[in-house]
């Protein structure tokens, strides 16, 4: 294994850990989260998002002043692993404050993000 | 805490008081410096002390009880049935809206002594202003607010405010217009309820 393919794989949220290479999207959801913006709150834990993740259609859903979630499901092409990643971010009119990015690589949010 | 239905932004006397009384201690105990307390321990006491304090009290003794009149605010709410459901500390006003019984109450920073709690249907219009300025890449702004028309009153509540011109793309800018757009949403909701 090439030590580029592992630093990518150290640094690089769409690569599978394990293969050290590339995984696809599998699929992907857009979801609000009940947090008002000067309350925001960094949860590391997959129990917080299981439970406070509402899922909707599209930004225009999401009231003003509330955060929304952004959630990818890679699969990996080689080894079937699958791992979501959520960009909590705050909707503002047509632009987006980012907040931060999670990484869930055991499958605790995989059934999430259909 | 004393509470009203009629908006007063500015208490005249206390703004007075505000500017005149750390200026008449300055000039009281200068006065008695130069006449009476030239020389011995008193001296130093009279010519730092009095500007020491009018600067703490400019700097953060209105903020200070500004402050402590909004917890008594709160409390005086609670006590007639107020339900807070959103609340926002501006610099210059404290807004609480009750959405359940469409009510609104206000404590603004020069009438720190007088809650105004209205009807929020007597609210006439709502709108969020960005003060954005100039254009394409130098297009930004310093100060982002949402204002309401109150009894025919127009209240300006500042979500962000700088010394500097931040560009619309910032960070700052970006929360000063979520803050404000949620708090717009807020108003109007409260202002359909019916009486």
């Amino acid at each position: 294994m090439g030590l580029l393919q592992n630093l990518r794989a150290r640094f690089c949220d769409d690569y599978c850990d394990r293969c050290k290479t590339q995984a696809p999207v599998a699929g992907q959801r857009l979801f609000a989260l009940p947090m008002t913006v000067g309350n925001y709150c960094s949860h590391k834990d997959a129990s917080y998002y299981l439970r406070n993740l509402h899922p909707v259609s599209g930004k225009a859903d999401i009231p003003a002043g509330y955060y929304a979630c952004n959630a990818i499901r890679y699969r990996c092409a080689d080894c079937g692993r699958q791992f979501v990643k959520l960009s909590i971010f705050l909707p503002v009119r047509e632009q987006e404050k980012f907040e931060e990015a999670l990484l869930f690589r055991e499958g605790e949010l995989n059934e999430m993000v259909p | 805490m004393q509470t009203t239905e009629k908006i007063k932004k500015i208490n005249v006397p206390y703004l007075l008081l505000y500017i005149l009384v750390p200026l008449a201690l300055i000039v009281g105990c200068g006065v008695l410096y130069a006449t009476v307390f030239k020389k011995g321990a008193m001296a130093p006491i009279l010519s730092m002390a009095p500007t020491l304090l009018a600067a703490l009290w400019w700097v953060g003794g209105g903020r200070l009880l500004f402050k402590m009149k909004q917890k008594k605010v709160a409390a005086a709410l609670k006590q007639r049935g107020f339900v807070p459901n959103s609340t926002f500390n501006g610099k210059n006003c404290h807004v609480v809206v009750d959405a359940q019984h469409g009510e609104i109450a206000l404590l603004f920073f020069w009438n720190p002594f007088q809650c105004a709690v209205l009807p929020a249907n007597r609210i006439t219009r709502v709108w969020v202003d960005d003060g954005a300025t100039g254009s394409g890449i130098m297009r930004g702004s310093s100060r982002v607010s949402f204002l309401f028309t109150l009894d025919n009153v127009t209240i300006r509540v500042n979500t962000f405010t700088s010394n500097k011109r931040w560009n619309m793309d910032s960070n700052y800018i970006l929360t000063g217009i979520s803050k404000a757009d949620m708090m717009a949403n807020v108003l109007k909701e409260a202002a359909k309820v019916e009486h």
